[in-house]
């Protein structure tokens, strides 16, 4: 039932996850974080199984932090989706593989180009211009298709972000009173407010 | 138990080697259990857990467990019910672990599997302690908790608990179950009883509570739960963890908490 | 005296030295000179090879000059046979980084891997240490183009030109003299050939008794020229003035 968003404009990635910590019918938390910075341009979010996720989540994370320090400069956001990827399908095949979907946001520090992975749990891969993991694909992606352009500017994204927000809390039958908003670009990872 | 094989005396040293080595990884690591040595151990013993079973171990379920922060500390309010299926195994258990001076656990779900997994947190943040020369942060026991049931997800541990203590951040309260699930956050129930539980706290809370108001919401809370969720019951008992560590505040039968709420006047809605 | 730690790699002696390990670097002393000049342009590469024979295939492949990843290619200086074995485990760490990350290996991260090895052959039981050394051409995004320089000990360091093999003092000199940093790629291979004249031992340089490739990058592909003997008989040929001003010094 959870939700994650991603939309990746011209020098920017927008990000959005929904903020509820569930376990059957009751909401733990209703602020909770469903993200990990890989390093100070990437960074992961991740839906799924409780336990497995963060498990796996900083897993990668230190092992993305360990490989920045050893050669010196840090993954960039391909080699660290490709990584990511490698691990969940070495998983897949064991006795407990890891169930968890992920989104993988980047913005390359030197050259300010943005890109935007997704992943589910049976380790597929894709790069895409927007994505949703979840639900939240039935609800947002036609939206998505609609408004979408390659180039949006921050305000145009956020703008679709909201639409696709404003959709899941008309339609879908979870009650998400919040979303972490992120922002990944060329200076870093910060969270916003969207209004 | 060292097995001395007099006959090669180079594999004694072995043997010793060995044994060092298996001491070290206990003090250090995961604690490893022996595991029914077949395919899936959780398979294996589903006759004896799977509810539809006869003559299945009874493992103790249904509970009223919360905690929540507050401006003085953090509250712990447990009952003291244990029940197998219908049967009323116990009124009188103790679900609050107090796993140090500093530090509380709360137990639902299966009594042996929280009782156990705590006393091995207590153990660890007694390591803890004597290595780093100060106290482990709550955030940091939570953690060694919820990595310790997680290395055994999915083999029919059942854990829901609230780590409750004080740290030099303040007051720490984390959420851990058997699903290796870890949350941090001001206000928490577990249990069979915890949405009716919720719904006392979530309508009476205040920040700014006296502690003898936050006392009161955390028992009614309780009494409420055990009132409406038939596996919960017997004593309510009451815990504050202050800056200096916990005290035991009370612990009272619901019963008697019954009768004195039922004379009170409702609290007024307006 | 120096016997009781001769014979093991892994124990130091008396005096805190691994003699095997020394024994290794003396070996190379003797090996084929190899060497690698940096430049803004690309890296060049060059190595003298001993066995030479009319007889020889001369078809057969290099014995001096390895490419060991898209980006990154190496000059031996050492036994040929133990270079092998090395060049077969640095293709394999190359290829399945390749495989884990999607992208080229960073060259230092590189040859931090290869030196892993080499290192664990001078201290864990009782083996022989590789008796080679590599210089490494290589390219990666943050750093550009690199050169480093790795012995038997598991040791490795970062040059801006370097020399490894028989007469290599004489030939580091000379780099030491002439190398300047705005140099060009020509520059630098003529460069390669007048120190080469300089330090081997035969009379007459030929495309027979020589290596030589270019590590260049062109519309962003890496691209690692090997030369073939002919290539390398015309590039004497165009570089005539060096090699003869060097022998009427």
């Amino acid at each position: 039932m959870e939700v994650l968003l991603g939309i990746q404009g011209k020098d920017f990635v927008l990000v959005a996850s929904d903020a509820l910590a569930i376990t059957s019918i009751v909401a733990m938390k209703r602020n909770h974080n469903k993200t990990r910075k890989l390093n100070d341009n990437v960074l992961l979010m991740f839906s799924g199984e409780g336990g497995d996720s963060v498990q796996f989540c900083e897993f990668i994370q230190r092992n993305v932090q360990l490989n920045g320090i050893r050669r010196g400069y840090p993954l960039s956001t391909k080699a660290a989706a490709n990584f990511t990827r490698v691990e969940l399908a070495e998983s897949l095949r064991s006795r407990h593989p890891y169930q968890v979907n992920l989104l993988i946001a980047g913005c390359d520090p030197d050259t300010g180009v943005p890109e935007l992975y997704w992943m589910d749990y049976l380790a597929s891969l894709k790069k895409l211009p927007f994505a949703v993991q979840g639900y939240g694909q039935y609800f947002c992606n036609s939206t998505m298709d609609r408004y979408y352009r390659p180039d949006m500017n921050l305000e145009e994204a956020k703008a679709l972000m909201k639409k696709c927000i404003n959709e899941l809390k008309v339609r879908f039958i979870i009650n998400f009173s919040d979303f972490v908003f992120q922002v990944v670009d060329k200076d870093g990872i910060k969270e916003i407010k969207l209004e | 138990m060292i097995n001395l094989d007099f006959l090669n005396p180079a594999e004694n040293n072995n043997v010793l080697e060995q044994e060092e080595a298996n001491e070290y990884m206990e003090n250090l690591s995961v604690p490893t259990f022996e595991i029914p040595l077949v395919h899936n151990p959780v398979e294996f013993l589903k006759h004896q857990t799977h509810a539809a079973e006869q003559c299945r171990l009874s493992i103790v379920h249904g509970t009223t467990t919360l905690a929540f922060k507050f401006k003085h500390g953090v509250i712990v309010c447990v009952d003291s019910r244990a029940t197998s299926g219908t049967y009323i195994a116990s009124q009188t258990v103790k679900k609050v672990i107090e796993i140090n001076p500093y530090l509380l656990g709360t137990m639902a779900g299966g009594a042996a599997d929280c009782s156990y997994w705590e006393r091995e947190l207590g153990r660890r943040c007694r390591l803890y302690e004597l290595r780093n020369k100060e106290r482990i942060s709550v955030a940091a026991a939570s953690k060694l908790l919820c990595n310790m049931v997680y290395a055994y997800k999915g083999m029919g541990l059942s854990m829901g608990t609230m780590v409750c203590g004080w740290d030099k951040k303040g007051p720490g309260l984390y959420y851990v179950d058997n699903d290796g699930t870890r949350l941090e956050g001001d206000l928490f129930s577990v249990g069979s009883g915890s949405t009716f539980a919720y719904g006392i706290l979530d309508s009476g809370f205040k920040y700014d509570m006296t502690p003898e108001e936050a006392y009161d919401l955390g028992r009614r809370a309780i009494y409420h739960a055990t009132f409406r969720d038939s596996a919960s019951g017997g004593i309510v008992s009451c815990y504050h963890v202050k800056q200096d560590g916990w005290t035991l505040i009370s612990r009272t039968n619901v019963k008697e908490l019954h009768y004195k709420y039922q004379d009170e006047p409702k609290a007024p809605l307006v | 005296m120096a016997r009781r730690y001769d014979s093991r790699t892994t124990i130091f002696s008396p005096a805190g030295r691994l003699h095997q390990v020394e024994y290794a670097m003396e070996a190379i002393s003797h090996a084929g000179t190899a060497l690698g000049i940096l430049t803004k342009e690309g890296i060049v590469l060059a190595a003298e090879k001993k066995v030479t024979s009319k007889l020889l295939e001369s078809m057969s492949s290099n014995e001096k000059i390895y490419p060991l990843n898209e980006n990154i290619a190496c000059a031996v200086a050492g036994i040929t046979s133990d270079a092998n074995i090395l060049v077969d485990y640095a293709r394999r760490v190359a290829l399945s980084y390749r495989k884990t990350y999607l992208e080229n290996i960073p060259v230092e991260v590189f040859v931090q891997r290869i030196c892993d090895v080499k290192q664990d052959y001078t201290q864990h039981g009782g083996l022989r240490p590789f008796g080679v050394s590599f210089i490494y051409a290589g390219y990666d995004e943050k750093f550009g183009f690199q050169l480093y320089h790795s012995d038997p000990s598991g040791n490795y360091s970062g040059w801006k030109a370097n020399c490894i093999g028989a007469n290599s003092p004489n030939a580091h000199s000379i780099l030491k003299q002439e190398y300047k940093e705005d140099m060009t790629l020509k520059e630098a291979k003529s460069l390669a050939i007048k120190v080469l004249s300089k330090t081997m031992d035969s009379t007459t340089l030929g495309g027979e008794k020589l290596e030589f490739a270019t590590l260049t990058k062109k519309n962003n592909q890496i691209k690692l020229n090997s030369y073939s003997s002919k290539e390398i008989d015309a590039l004497l040929e165009e570089e005539k003035d060096v090699i003869n001003n060097n022998e009427e010094n």
